[in-house]
């Protein structure tokens, strides 16, 4: 199945960007209200899904051919 | 187990930025690969992991706001301001009258906030609701400037501030 690859390379680096910004926040609320409260908890489990999500868009990124090569095969 | 308001307010701005980010993305992949694919679904994972923390840090600082003790000191502090207004013309008493029984520091932001709102109450011959909430924010925005500023220094630069480091890792290791 063939996608739209495009651009890929500009949201890979928007959630890169989006994983930096929010990286601090298991670590502020785990000072403020410990390691086992329940926002720290749900922060950590935030960041996780983010970090993954991440990595497999960077995979993917990586990984992915252009959609013109597509295009020159068909000519 | 104490979280600063400013904390609260930098966690809400932080996550809600981060919100629209990941919807953003979401949206953007979705469109480019649709709806059932990995990516997609690590995407609208992503983002409702943050709107449901987001949701619970709002809720917390719902909660806080309802048990804090209110604007009852801050308001006494001004009648008692204005009382001595006719003995004492300088404002430094009146900040030190208000600063003991808060039991703040002298550089608490509420200090500069309740002379600058009680020097324009006077030059002005009285306050508005809406004038004390535009002073309010012009307070509270610039707080958040420098917190945020300070915050992004510590990030970049952690090594400057060691002893910031060893109370996070104190508090931390409780």
């Amino acid at each position: 199945m063939n996608f739209d690859t495009r651009g890929f390379s500009a949201l890979t680096r928007k959630a890169t960007e989006l994983m930096w910004e929010t990286a601090d926040v298991p670590t502020l609320l785990k000072s403020r209200l410990g390691e086992q409260h329940e926002l720290t908890r749900a922060a950590g489990e935030m960041v996780a899904s983010i970090e993954t999500f991440v990595r497999e868009l960077r995979s993917f990124d990586a990984s992915a051919e252009p959609v013109t090569t597509d295009t020159y095969q068909d000519l | 187990m104490y979280i600063p308001e400013a904390d609260f307010e930098y966690l809400i701005r932080t996550l809600s930025e981060a919100r629209s980010r990941a919807t953003e993305l979401a949206v953007s992949i979705g469109s480019r690969l649709g709806s059932e694919h990995q990516l997609t679904q690590l995407a609208n994972a992503a983002a409702s992991n943050i709107e449901n923390t987001l949701r619970d840090i709002r809720n917390a600082a719902a909660q806080k706001q309802d048990s804090a003790p209110g604007l009852v000191d801050l308001h006494g502090a001004l009648q008692a301001g204005t009382e001595k207004v006719p003995q004492t013309p300088v404002p430094v008493p009146m900040t030190l009258a208000f600063a003991s029984p808060a039991g703040l520091d002298s550089e608490h932001w509420l200090h500069a906030f309740v002379d600058e709102l009680v020097a324009q109450a006077r030059s002005m011959g009285g306050m508005s609701f809406e004038r004390a909430e535009r002073l309010l924010q012009l307070r509270k925005d610039e707080f958040l400037r420098d917190f945020l500023t300070a915050r992004r220094m510590y990030r970049t630069y952690p090594h400057l501030f060691p002893e910031i480091a060893d109370e996070t890792r104190q508090v931390s290791t409780l």
